[in-house]
This record gives C-alpha cells, sequence and structure tokens, in this order.
C-alpha cells in the first residue's frame, strides 16, 4: 500500500503509522462536558467504505495528516485538507 | 578539551572497487523552524536561497539545506559553524550535530545495495543528485541524500548508527 | 521401457552431462533439464505416494501446476519439502527423495490404506473423530498426520545455512509471463522508453513458445529484441506470488542453478517488492486433467506436458494415447507422431471430420474409461464409439484449458465463467491492470500477439509497437467438456495432490455442501502446495451438474496469495539474527561493553545492566551497586530517557495542557516533575521538565514510552492545537545521560567540574544549570529517582564517554562507581516511585496516589474522562508498598494478592509490580495494586504465585520505603 504523505510524497505504508479514527471531532481545550469527550473517544462507526483516519509519516518527516481511505478496498481517496 | 566519540568509533570503514562504506565526521546540523513564510524570509536573508522543493537539497553558503517540513529546514554545514546563534530570535533552532550519524555509501553497487532496504525509488533517472528522501531503514528513520549519481549520505539517528552501519556492512557482503 | 531421450531435440546441452541422486540411487541428466525430465529421461515414471491412500504416482505435468511429482531435496537446514519437481533445475549432485512412502515407492506399506479407503472418503474425519466424543480426535490425529501427508520439515533445527534476501524495485510496466502475449506486450510498452519489467517463473522466456518448436525462429528474433532494448528488465527464475493493494508486487526470484556461496553474501532466493505503475497479466493457461478411473496411475500425463517434454527436454514415451476433447491436443498428436511415437487420439467430441485429417489414428465420440497397470500403466480403456483396448506407455490427456487468472483475483475482483472456453477468464481489471493471450480465453498466437502489443500501449500510455505475426495459422480451441466421468470400476481423481476423487464431490452434494466453499473445506480439495490448479474446475463443474445448476451460477473459491509456494525464509530474508530488529545503543555502549558491564535488551536498547565489580550475577551486583549509592556515590547511563526540545512562544501554554499540573508559571532554570495522561484519563508518562528560558523546555520522558509521547505532542500540535506556536523536536539522540546519586554526589561533582559552583544555593533541589565544560555543553539538573541527592548531567552525545571517564578517573578517591539498570531500578522501589510496571495503561493518577498533583482550576489533556464514574469509584485497584512477612520466602513480580481468610481463586484483590531487596530495610518489599488501596495499610496479605505452587505472607505498607519527608533530596 502506498500513503500520500502531505509533504513528502507517496510513500510505502511502512514509513507511516495508523493514529486512529478521524471522523469525531475533538472537543476544544477548556471542554469539560464529559458526555462530549466520551462521544469523541469511544463511540466511532465502522464503516465499509469511505473514512477518515489519523496517519503520521514517523520514520519520514514526521507530519500528522487525515487521510480518507475505502476500508472495504483499501483505495486512497486523499488527503483531508484542514 | 572533551573528546567526541562517534557513534561510529568502533566501525570499520572499507573501500571495495564496488562500494565504499565510510563515515563524514566534522559538521554542524541545526535545524531551524518557523511559523510563517514571513519568518522564513527572515531566515533566508540570513543563509541564502532557501530550498523550495520538498524532494531536493541545494547547497548555499557552504551549507546543504533540506526543506525536512513545511517551515522547517536541517542546515548541514562545517564543523563549528554558529548558524543558531546567528538564527538565534529569528527561527527556533535546535542543534542535531550528535543526533545523526553520516555515513557515506559510494560506488557502482551503491544503488544495489541501499535497494535492499530502503522502499523509495533509487533508479538513476529517479533519485538523481541532490534528490533526498527521509524513510526508513530497518524500521529506523534515516534521511537519504544523493550527492553524486554514485554517492549517497545516510543520517542515521545516532543511537541506531552501529545498528545502520552492521545492517548496511551486511548487504554490501555481495558486491565485496 | 517406455520414457526415454530421442537421440536429437529439445533445449538441452547434450555434452554437459549432470550426475544427480533419488532417494540415494544416481541418475544422470543433461545440462537444461529439469529433475522431472530427468527422471523421465531415464525412465523413471514412479515418483511419490498419494497424500491419504498412498497411490503410486508419477509425474503429471511440466510446470507449476503439478499435484504429484513433489520432492524433498537437500538435507539438515538446506532441507525443503514438496517442491515440484517440475520447477527444479537440475544441478551436479542435486539430492533428491521422494514423499510420503516407506520403506519405497515401490513396496510403501502404507499402501493398505487403499484397503481401508472407504474411511478417508470426505467428512470422514468430521463425522468420525470430532463427533460427540471429542478426545477422540486427540487420540487419532497423530496417527492420522503420520499415514497422511506430504514431505517433512527438517528435523534437527540447524539454521539454513543459506542467504535470502528482501528488495524494493519500482518501474512502470510490469509484464507477468513470457509467452507470445507477454513478450508482445513488454516489446510495446518499451516502445514508450520507460522502464518495463518482465518476469518469468520458467528458467528461460518463452512460456508456450518453448513447446512449439515451429515458432522457434520467431521466438528467438523477439528474444533478441528484448535483449537489444534498454528499457526492459529481464527477471526469469522469477515468479509473482502475490499482488496487493497499489499495485505493489511480491516477485520471488530463484537463483540455484547459480550456485549462491552464502559467505560470499549471495543469496539463494530474493524477493523483490515490485512497486509498479501498472501491471500486464501475460500469465496464460493451465491445461486441465480428465476424470476417469484411475486416471492417477503413473504415465498419464496432461498432453501439452508430453509436448513440452518432447520439445524442451527431447524426451517422449514410446507410445502415447492423447484423450482430448478439444483441438490443441492434436498438436501433441501430431509432433509426438513426428517424433516416431506411436500414436492414437480418443476424442470425445462426435466429429468424423476430424479423423480424416491427420495422420495418425483418430478415434472420436470416445473416451478413456479406465487405465490398466498398477505402478506404471500398459494400456487405456475405451469407451464411447469404439470399445477397445490400446495398449500404450503414457495417456496424454486434455480436458480444456484453465486461463491462469489467480494472480487477477488478488485484488478482490472474482473471475467470470466463459463459455465458450469452458474457463474462467478475469472478471475485470483495475484501470492500471491489463491482460493478454491465454488468460483472457486468447488461445490463438496471433491474437495474442495482438492482444499483447496493445496491452503494453495501454500500460505505457504510449503508441506501442508492431510486434511481427506468428508462423502458420492461429489454431483452434473447439472445446466439449463432458464432466462427468465415465462409468467404470476404479476411483476417478479430480484432485491429486488431496486425493479428491469424483465419488467424494458427490458425497459433499449428498450430505449438503453445495457450496463452492463448503465443498472446498469439506473434501479438501484445491489445497495443499498446488492449490487445485487442475483440480477446480473439475470439481466446480462436477457440483454445478450435480446441483443442475450452469457453472456460471457456482461460483469459484477466492484465489489468495502465493500463486505458488513461497519459502519462509525470503519472506524473513535478512531479518534473522543480529538483524531480526534493530538495536538502540547509548553513547556509552562501547565503554560498559570494555569496562565489565553486562547488558539487558530493554525494548530496542541495550542497557547496562550490572558491572562485575559488583558480583558476577544481577542478583548479586544490584544489591552491592545499591548500597554503593546509598552509602555514598555512583553513577548510572540514564542516556535512553526520552528527551524532547519544546520551544516556541507558547511553550509553557502547551505544557500546560498536556501535563495534569502547572508549567506555566515555572520559573527559568528549574525543573519540575510532571505527568500525562491519555484523552482518556489513563496516565500516559511521567518525567521532568526543565525551563530554559521563557521560550524553551527540555521534556524529559520515560524510555519506554519516549517515542509515543513524540507522536502524542506531534499530533496535539499539528491535528488539534493549530493556533499553539510551538515546535517539538526529538533530543533523545542528542544527549546524553549520567546520573551522579548518593549522599557523596555533590563531592563528585566538585571534583568532576572544579571552578563550576554546584552548592545548593546554586543547583538547589530540582534546579537547573547550564555551563560549557571543557567545551562541552552541560545541562545539569538536580533531580533524584533514587531518593538520594542525586544528578543528572546531560552532555552532547558524542562528550558523554569523555565526560563518563572523567567521573570516574576523578571520583576514584571517593570510591564513586557505576550502578547498572537492576540497581537504578530497585532504589526507586525503595523509594515508590512509579515507572513503566506500574506506568501499564491501565491506572490513573489516583490509582498510583498521584491524584493531588492534578491542578484544580486548568484544564489539561484526559482531565473530563479522569472523572468518569468507573475511575472514581472506591474499589478500585491502587498503589500500595508491601513487605514480606516470612523473609524465607519470596515475593515475585504478578503475584496475586489476597485478603488474609480469603479462598486462593480467581484474580484475587490486586497483584504485585515490582520487587526488590531493600538494602536500607534489610528485607524483601514490593510495590503493587490493591484493591482499596492504602486504606489496607498495616493489614496482613496473602501473595500466591500459582505458576510456582508459592504463598507468602506480607503486610501493606505505605510505598515511600525510605525517607517519606524528602530530606536526602535536599541535603
Amino acid at each position: 500500500m502506498r500513503l500520500p504523505c502531505p509533504h513528502c510524497g507517496p510513500r510505502d505504508y511502512s514509513e507511516f503509522r495508523y493514529g486512529g479514527d478521524a471522523e469525531n471531532p475533538r472537543p476544544k481545550h477548556g471542554t469539560g462536558d464529559l458526555q462530549a469527550w466520551h462521544d469523541y473517544y469511544f463511540v466511532f462507526n465502522n464503516p465499509k467504505g469511505p473514512h477518515e483516519e489519523y496517519w503520521q509519516h514517523v520514520l519520514g518527516c514526521r507530519r500528522w495528516f487525515k487521510l480518507k481511505r475505502n476500508t472495504a478496498t483499501n483505495e486512497v481517496i486523499g488527503v483531508v485538507q484542514p | 578539551m572533551l573528546e567526541r566519540r562517534s557513534a561510529l568509533a568502533d566501525a570499520h570503514p572499507f573501500a571495495w572497487a564496488a562500494l565504499t562504506l565510510g563515515e563524514v565526521r566534522g559538521f554542524t546540523l541545526t535545524q531551524a523552524a518557523v511559523f510563517d513564510k514571513a519568518a522564513e524570509a527572515q531566515v533566508a536573508a540570513v543563509i541564502g536561497a532557501l530550498p523550495q522543493e520538498n524532494t531536493r537539497a541545494i547547497e548555499s553558503n557552504g551549507r546543504t539545506l533540506f526543506r525536512t517540513g513545511p517551515l522547517a529546514f536541517w542546515c548541514v554545514g562545517p564543523e563549528n559553524d554558529d548558524l543558531a546563534a546567528q538564527l538565534q530570535g529569528k527561527a527556533i533552532m535546535t542543534p542535531l550535530s550528535h543526533s545523526r550519524t553520516r555515513i557515506s555509501i559510494e560506488g557502482s553497487a551503491a544503488r544495489a545495495m541501499l535497494a535492499k532496504g530502503l522502499p523509495i525509488d533509487l533508479h538513476t533517472s529517479v533519485f538523481t543528485p541532490g534528490t533526498f528522501a527521509m524513510t526508513g531503514l530497518h524500521h529506523t528513520p534515516v534521511l537519504l541524500h544523493c550527492v553524486a549519481e554514485a554517492r549517497f549520505e545516510l543520517y542515521a539517528m545516532r543511537t541506531f548508527a552501529m545498528d545502520a552501519w552492521e545492517w548496511l556492512e551486511d548487504a554490501a557482503l555481495e558486491f565485496r | 521401457m517406455s520414457f526415454r531421450r530421442l537421440s536429437s531435440g529439445g533445449l538441452i546441452d547434450r555434452g554437459k552431462p549432470v550426475g544427480f541422486t533419488l532417494d540415494g540411487k544416481s541418475y544422470k541428466g543433461l545440462a537444461g533439464d529439469t529433475l522431472t525430465s530427468a527422471l523421465l529421461a531415464n525412465d523413471v515414471t514412479l515418483v511419490g505416494r498419494s497424500f491419504k491412500y498412498h497411490r503410486p504416482r508419477g509425474i503429471m505435468s511440466a510446470g507449476v501446476e503439478e499435484p504429484n511429482a513433489l520432492f524433498t531435496l537437500h538435507d539438515g537446514g538446506r532441507r525443503e519439502a514438496n517442491i515440484p519437481g517440475t520447477m527444479v533445475e537440475l544441478i551436479e549432485g542435486l539430492q533428491a527423495r521422494t514423499q510420503n512412502a516407506w520403506p519405497s515407492v515401490e513396496l510403501d506399506v502404507m499402501g493398505v490404506n487403499q484397503i481401508a479407503a472407504p474411511f478417508f472418503q470426505s467428512g470422514f474425519y468430521y463425522k468420525t473423530f470430532m463427533g460427540p466424543s471429542k478426545g477422540s480426535w486427540m487420540l487419532y490425529e497423530p496417527f492420522i498426520r503420520r499415514a497422511a501427508g506430504l514431505g517433512e520439515a527438517t528435523h534437527d533445527f540447524n539454521p539454513d545455512p543459506d542467504r535470502y534476501e528482501t528488495r524494493f524495485d519500482f518501474c512502470e510496466v510490469l509484464v507477468i509471463g513470457s509467452g507470445a502475449a507477454g513478450i508482445a506486450a513488454a516489446l510495446s510498452a518499451a516502445a514508450g522508453g520507460g522502464r518495463v519489467v518482465l518476469v518469468e517463473q520458467d528458467s528461460r522466456l518463452g512460456g508456450g513458445l518453448l513447446s512449439d518448436a515451429a515458432q522457434a525462429s520467431w521466438l528467438n528474433d523477439r528474444l533478441a529484441e528484448i535483449a537489444a532494448a534498454k528499457s526492459i528488465q529481464v527477471r526469469t527464475h522469477t515468479s509473482a506470488a502475490g499482488v496487493y493493494d497499489d499495485n505493489q508486487v511480491v516477485l520471488v526470484e530463484r537463483r540455484d542453478h547459480a550456485r549462491p556461496d552464502p559467505t560470499k553474501g549471495q543469496a539463494r532466493q530474493v524477493l523483490t517488492m515490485m512497486q509498479a505503475a501498472s501491471i500486464i497479466y501475460a500469465t496464460g493457461a493451465i491445461e486441465r486433467p480428465l476424470v476417469f478411473a484411475n486416471n492417477d496411475r503413473p504415465g498419464v500425463m496432461l498432453a501439452s506436458a508430453l509436448r513440452t517434454y518432447l520439445h524442451r527436454f527431447g524426451v517422449a514415451p514410446q507410445s502415447a494415447v492423447i484423450a482430448t476433447n478439444n483441438d490443441t491436443a492434436y498438436e501433441t498428436a501430431r509432433d509426438l507422431a513426428a517424433a516416431g511415437v506411436e500414436v492414437t487420439v480418443v476424442d470425445s467430441r462426435d466429429d468424423a471430420a476430424l479423423a480424416k485429417r491427420n495422420d495418425f489414428r483418430v478415434l472420436t465420440g470416445t473416451v478413456v474409461a479406465n487405465v490398466q497397470g498398477r505402478r506404471a500403466l500398459y494400456g487405456a480403456v475405451l469407451q464411447g464409439a469404439h470399445e477397445e483396448n490400446i495398449r500404450c506407455d503414457a495417456i496424454g490427456v486434455s480436458g480444456g484449458w484453465s486461463p491462469a487468472v489467480h494472480l487477477t483475483s488478488h485484488g478482490g475482483i472474482r473471475p467470470r465463467y466463459d463459455a465458450a472456453v469452458a474457463g474462467f477468464v478475469p472478471g475485470g481489471f483495475a484501470p492500471t491492470h491489463f491482460g493478454a493471450g491465454a488468460i483472457m480465453g486468447t488461445f490463438g498466437l496471433n491474437a495474442a500477439i495482438r492482444e499483447g502489443a496493445a496491452a503494453g500501449a495501454k500500460a505505457s500510455g504510449g503508441t506501442g509497437a508492431q510486434i511481427p505475426a506468428a508462423i502458420g495459422e492461429d489454431r483452434a480451441y473447439s472445446v466439449m467438456p463432458v464432466w462427468m466421468p465415465p462409468k467404470a470400476r476404479g476411483k476417478a481423481f479430480v484432485d491429486f495432490q488431496n486425493d479428491v476423487t469424483a465419488k467424494d464431490i458427490k458425497i459433499a452434494h449428498q450430505e449438503g455442501y453445495h457450496s463452492v466453499e463448503h465443498l472446498k473445506r469439506y473434501t479438501t480439495l484445491g489445497m495443499g502446495t498446488d492449490q487445485g490448479k487442475t483440480s477446480n474446475i473439475n470439481a466446480l463443474a462436477e457440483m454445478a451438474e450435480l446441483r443442475g445448476l450452469p457453472l456460471e451460477q457456482a461460483g469459484t473459491t477466492t484465489f489468495r496469495p502465493p500463486y505458488t509456494g513461497v519459502a519462509l525464509g525470503v519472506i524473513a530474508g535478512r531479518t534473522t539474527g543480529k538483524h531480526f530488529r534493530p538495536t538502540r545503543r547509548s553513547p556509552l555502549h562501547d565503554w560498559h561493553a570494555a569496562n565489565g558491564g553486562v547488558f539487558i535488551e530493554a525494548g530496542a536498547w541495550m542497557r547496562a545492566w550490572y558491572y562485575n565489580w559488583a558480583g558476577d550475577s544481577a542478583a548479586s551486583a544490584y544489591v552491592k551497586e545499591m548500597e554503593l549509592v546509598r552509602r555514598n556515590v555512583g553513577i548510572s547511563d540514564v542516556s535512553t530517557l526520552g528527551k524532547i526540545d519544546v520551544q516556541g512562544p507558547d511553550a509553557a501554554e502547551f505544557l500546560n495542557r498536556v501535563y495534569v499540573n502547572g508549567f506555566a508559571k515555572l520559573p527559568v532554570g528549574r525543573a519540575r516533575y510532571g505527568v500525562m495522561l491519555n484523552d482518556d484519563g489513563i496516565v500516559l508518562d511521567d518525567g521532568t521538565t526543565t525551563r530554559l528560558s521563557e521560550t524553551q523546555f527540555y521534556m524529559t520522558t520515560t524510555t519506554a514510552q519516549a517515542g509515543e509521547v513524540m507522536s502524542w505532542l506531534e499530533y496535539l500540535l499539528q491535528m488539534h492545537w493549530t493556533d499553539l506556536k510551538v515546535h517539538v523536536t526529538s533530543l533523545t539522540d542528542e544527549w546524553g545521560g549520567i546520573a551522579v546519586s548518593g549522599p557523596n554526589a555533590r563531592k563528585a561533582l566538585e571534583l568532576c567540574f572544579p571552578g563550576i559552583d554546584v552548592s545548593t544555593e546554586a543547583v538547589p533541589y530540582m534546579g537547573a544549570k547550564e555551563f560549557t565544560f571543557e567545551g562541552a555543553p552541560i545541562r545539569l539538573l538536580r533531580l533524584s529517582f533514587s531518593g538520594e541527592l542525586a544528578y543528572e548531567v546531560h552532555t552532547r552525545a558524542d562528550f558523554t564517554t569523555a565526560l563518563w571517564e572523567r567521573f570516574i578517573a576523578t571520583g576514584k578517591p571517593l570510591g564513586l562507581k557505576p550502578y547498572g539498570l537492576e540497581a537504578l531500578a530497585s532504589l526507586r522501589i525503595e523509594k515508590g516511585h512509579v515507572a513503566g510496571l506500574e506506568l501499564d495503561h491501565r491506572n490513573t493518577l489516583d490509582d498510583l496516589g498521584l491524584g493531588k498533583m492534578a491542578g484544580k482550576e486548568k484544564d489539561y489533556v484526559g482531565k473530563a474522562l479522569r472523572f468518569r464514574p468507573t475511575y472514581q469509584a472506591a474499589e478500585r485497584w491502587s498503589l500500595v508498598g508491601l513487605e514480606l512477612l516470612e523473609p524465607e520466602k519470596k515475593l515475585r513480580g504478578g503475584a496475586i494478592l489476597f485478603a488474609k481468610g480469603d479462598e486462593i481463586k480467581g484474580h484475587g484483590r490486586g497483584y504485585i509490580t515490582s520487587v526488590t531487596w531493600s538494602v536500607e530495610l534489610g528485607k524483601t518489599i514490593a510495590l503493587g495494586l490493591y484493591d482499596g488501596g492504602l486504606k489496607h495499610v498495616g493489614e496482613e496479605i496473602v501473595c500466591a504465585f500459582p505458576l510456582k505452587n508459592e504463598l507468602a505472607r506480607a503486610k501493606i505498607v505505605s510505598p515511600h520505603f525510605i525517607d517519606p519527608e524528602g530530606k536526602r533530596l535536599h541535603a
């Protein structure tokens, strides 16, 4: 599998680490709302199809990015611009 | 003065017909990072032209410059380069000279040997002189810089440098 | 004598004899032979016994599809089992052994299995051994495994002395297969100038053309063009084992023929991860056997294999019956007849016209129903329009051709049944994938060449090249399959390697195992080393007919990598032994090694465990090293700690967010112990962070979590707190660290750094001082892990050894010595400092007794979820100290804790995390987690270690065993 590092370009998957589901927005710093943090941290969809997730080019430039990937086919749809 | 001891102090450099493996010592590696393009211009005012491409290093005023992040650079200069002092206050300066061990790999077999470990396209038409890549060798991060068609410099993490060296030595065996 | 080497013909070197042995008996072959062609040339036709019934088996094919002729090669660490002899290039001295037969293939005692045959029908194991009494499988399995099987792995544990290599490569167009279509595709793709790689699993290029002498000049012309084309890289002996996401193709190259020498670094096999912009599949097709009684007898071979042995190796039988249902087998018949073989064609198609145009005997409307002979056949029994027995040495069978769609299916696109082909063709292609030739059901040479040239043009994005036409007219195929076996006495095999018969499929059908996937698992059809290359379609077709379904509705099994067997060694490559994983070394590594340090692995690190000045085992040495620190002064290598440069205008705010305690107001020149949580309120790591200036901090993390913490900080800054102006960089490799600990620590510093003020006023507890010493930048931090007066002296990595040596030299009058990891970790237990064993990603701040550290007003990572009810429950297991009450016994890490009077059963009320001998208290102490924690101080509990059947009484105490007021730290 090849993943598109936003800084270095397409690279072998072995240079990256997976950083988890990126679909839930992380509550803002200063938000003490237990329910909001609970929903962010524990409640996920597990879609078959396009899915946003975090990746880090950990052996390369160490950039983190949000990637849209089809979980059924492994097709990389692209980097989600912040 | 305290004596410096390289991570490869006990390694044995070699020079065969097809392959040479050695260490480059006596350099200064400084990381310069900024937060916006305006600050980048201030850095350029001190250093000189900065590389615009993410995969090509440039030579500038006796230093080799790599763009290692959107707003970050590695500047490899001569020993006792006081770049960190020159840029103090203009950029976030982090001295990294002891962090990386610089291994030189030269010869007609260099590309074939490196292809055993690096998941990047090392073909002569792609990885041309000046090209660099931050990638992984044996699960550890390295920066590979093509200095000339048959000469490379590999910046390995100091604590993994002996491991990288031993790995390269083993990979090189068939080219002896 | 049935098979023999002809006096001429074949792509072999008749001047170069090659000696080899089979089961210890010597034979001669020729350079260019495979193991099977050499065996046939020596008239060896019986080469193995079958999987379940131990029936005599011969050589069936001349390629990767071979189900029967499997051999064990070499010996000792080099031993390799189940290697198809059709793919083994003959090299001088090759030692081959037949498999699954004892004492020999000629006289195999397990042949009695044929009498017990009813027991081995499909489902037999399940019904008999896995039924109501489960124990019976346990009892019988070893016997069944011994009776049924393939080759055996080596029995000694010598490592394989050969070398295996892995590498990465890239190309524009990867062409898999070098028959007419593949050659045309490669030449056409290369016209664009891009990098083309042509892979061929055989030892030479040509594919089916090598079995067709009439095309020799066409082939030679094209090979010359390929050799001249700079942009084509040819890889023979190379199998495409699997096709993965984004066109990553695993290629496995065998180099046995080149006699690689491992001591010279030469690899026996090379695995290439090929990244191809586009892929052309020109993988050809595999001929199918016909299903009839005793169709497994040695001498029954694929018709195309007879043709290959004739043209490539100059080997042929004296007489042959060719049984077919299509036109392609007539080429074999014609070529054999021309070579002087007595040939009769038996064609199931009822078309009198077929008989007329040949100069050999053709019996139409007729099938082979049975075989005469056991260990070697001597005749064919015909049924249909001509009922007669024909004496012959070989029966060449052609049940039609199955396109080799395996690789195209690896990406998940299922093949599609094509009735005109009577086989499955690719069900579609990804945009960068193309197919050409027989894989597409295109069996005519010129049609395949045109298809290949077109694919080459498309794959390279260019205009391609004109490829000259092949010699002669395209052949017809005209297949008319008959799937059900003719009625006759004897087993009719569908899957030869797994001994699955037509009757087994009928049983599976009767018992409701209709779906293809069920059929496979119930009968074991299509498993094994050949993965059903010759058997799948015949089985699917029979099942479809039994179900009354058209074949296209019966489905196919899933094809998974690898296409052909891959040695585990080449998957590992050089990732073995020393290079199994990377080794991380401290800047002081060489000093430790040269000065009596004994290493222990800690993650990737090699750490100094203890030094032999203190003893010759860890158990004896660490106590002495602890005493050194408690009573005098010692130095220890702490270079492995994670170290992070945190810089920027918002650095203080950033740290204030990631640590539970406050960092915003930390004065410059001061250090602070901090704890960070994950988002879910679990402790992630702890460490000490020093403020070097208003905008610069020097963070340390634990050795184990350094990488995690670094990534976590980058994640927060790059993905979430993008408004904070902070830059983080790992300094773990930049700075080495030396801990100087003990009541005489300050004296040691004074001796080492003459002229530098290290008084408690200049460097108070949790104070920091930066200075340059003999050209080396020094960061002196006054912190303590041991509980004694202690400092960490950090300097740049290359200077660390010289500085360490200076401490050793100047500290000599004090009696300063090094101490290792075991003592370091034990000293902190006495002090009650939590470390990796307690920070195990399951504990909260409160569990570890650190709840009071957390800021009340400010927000920090993990704050919200830290307060969720589960984490605030009173009955949580939390940190306690333990003292052993029975000195003659042992406490052990992992021991389960029970209250006095509890039944010793289940998970107990907690467990021990860390144990040590306390030099200070003169007894064994421990840290642990216990239900209710320090509420139980003073209570006696029971520590159970069931693995060693041990019970020991202990008392719950405060985890701060020594100096709870911290007087020593501030000394």
